[in-house]
């Protein structure tokens, strides 16, 4: 090695403490922005060049750089997103977060030819306040990490060539994953605007219009439909309600052949006055003063089987469908029967 | 009311007898006090000597639950009898736990 490579390595050892106490601040920086804007990443790293790979580097282009400070990846730091639109948004808050070198940035996305494609990310030179020596940040997508991971492994870390025909079906996976990573993130556009309709339509009532599945019912369920039911129930025992999940009452809906939220919503309405009279005759007697918010849909759905000559059979399917299969389903059905007939069938 | 906890493998089971009442239920928060700091386990309320469960024993079933889905546990019911499934029922807490 010569005299001027050598003098930028002593350079880098006696700057190591600082580099890490700038990985340090850099992780710091990263997650506690991420957090705050809510986004959810693959993963936040970064790293210190090992002095191995420095002196690699140097015995191939040592006379390009004039001091370590010309050397922008001795620190390097990587997010990894899911979807390709956070790329941009996690660049737009680095801009925000470090001053960017933009002369010496790269947007490698824009720089594909024609007949390749490639490694794909985004890389800022930034540097942070107070600090003299720059770093590389690396944003990309878990589909872009993979191909960059893989074609490292394969492609240049045995520094052999490899010859045309692999490197082009390297590169036909490149195109591959590029359009899957367009894809996905069409798709979350799409799901959004979606899920948003749906709220609409609920909001405004139009239940009829909308098909009964796991994110509209989850809109249902934002509109409290049980709400009023499950008070006048707490209200017998002045008892406290503990909220509790009632996603798992889609599959017993959906056993009751609803379609549309339309559908749900008739159901409870007509039977919320009946499931009332049941939770009465049930709680009345006891001194009980805390209840899940699942009693009121519960108490619904089982006056719904009842009166629809279900009998205990079909509160025994009910209790399967809520709990899975169990041999204390037929107890709990058995019993709610007896209660419930008092209330329900023999009226 | 007693309260016995062992633990098994992948479970940490709390064996309660006798009756789980207002009366009792002081003491027997004290005693779970070890289960809510179990991480990544099954925590299994063996109520097969249960008599009887108040809603304040109803508040430490669910304080447990909270408390373990903070720390990646889950909580199973096992052996309850007519009166507290009756119990369980009433309340909709049927569908806040798994019961065996």
């Amino acid at each position: 090695m010569d005299l001027h490579s050598e003098l930028i390595l002593e350079e880098y050892r006696a700057a190591l403490p600082e580099f890490e106490k700038m990985r340090a601040e850099v992780l710091h920086v990263l997650k506690d922005t991420l957090d705050r804007s809510g986004l959810i990443v693959t993963s936040i790293e970064a790293r210190i060049k090992t002095e191995q790979s420095l002196s690699g580097k140097l015995a191939l282009k040592g006379a390009k750089y004039n001091t370590l400070s010309d050397i922008t990846d001795i620190l390097g730091a990587r997010v990894v997103t899911f979807y390709t639109d956070d790329v941009d948004r996690i660049a737009a808050m680095a801009e925000q977060m470090f001053d960017i070198d933009w002369k010496n940035s790269v947007d490698k996305r824009m720089l594909h030819q024609l007949d390749s494609f490639g490694y794909n990310s985004l890389h800022y030179i930034c540097r942070l306040e107070g600090h003299i020596y720059p770093f590389e940040l690396q944003l990309r997508t878990t589909l872009q990490h993979a191909w960059a991971s893989i074609n490292h492994d394969i492609g240049y870390k045995t520094g052999v060539e490899i010859p045309r025909e692999y490197l082009r079906r390297i590169n036909r996976l490149s195109g591959l994953l590029e359009l899957a990573d367009d894809e996905f993130s069409r798709i979350r556009t799409e799901i959004t605007d979606y899920r948003r309709r749906v709220q609409q339509l609920v909001q405004n009532g139009k239940l009829d219009d909308v098909l009964l599945d796991g994110d509209t019912f989850t809109s249902y369920l934002q509109s409290r439909p049980f709400d009023r039911l499950n008070r006048r129930i707490a209200a017998i025992n002045q008892a406290e309600i503990q909220e509790a999940p009632l996603i798992r009452y889609l599959r017993v809906f959906k056993m009751f052949n609803c379609n549309t939220l339309g559908d749900v919503d008739r159901i409870v309405k007509k039977y919320e006055d009946d499931a009332y009279r049941l939770a009465r005759h049930q709680l009345g007697n006891t001194d009980l003063d805390i209840i899940s918010s699942a009693v009121g849909v519960q108490n619904i759905c089982t006056v719904y089987v009842l009166v629809n000559g279900g009998g205990k059979l079909g509160l025994v399917t009910l209790f399967d469908t809520l709990n899975g299969h169990n041999s204390q389903n037929e107890a709990i059905a058995e019993m709610t029967y007896e209660q419930a007939r008092k209330v329900i069938v023999d009226n | 009311m007693k309260t016995e906890i062992v633990e098994s493998g992948n479970q940490v089971i709390a064996k309660f007898i006798g009756r789980l009442d207002t009366a009792a239920a002081v003491q027997t928060s004290e005693d779970v006090k070890p289960l809510l700091e179990a991480e990544q386990k099954e925590i299994v309320l063996d109520c097969t000597e249960l008599e009887y469960i108040s809603s304040s024993g109803l508040r430490i079933f669910l304080a447990i639950r909270k408390e373990a889905a903070t720390h990646g546990s889950k909580v199973v019911v096992s052996n309850i009898n007519a009166d507290i499934r009756q119990v369980f029922m009433m309340t909709g807490f049927v569908s806040l736990f798994e019961i065996r």
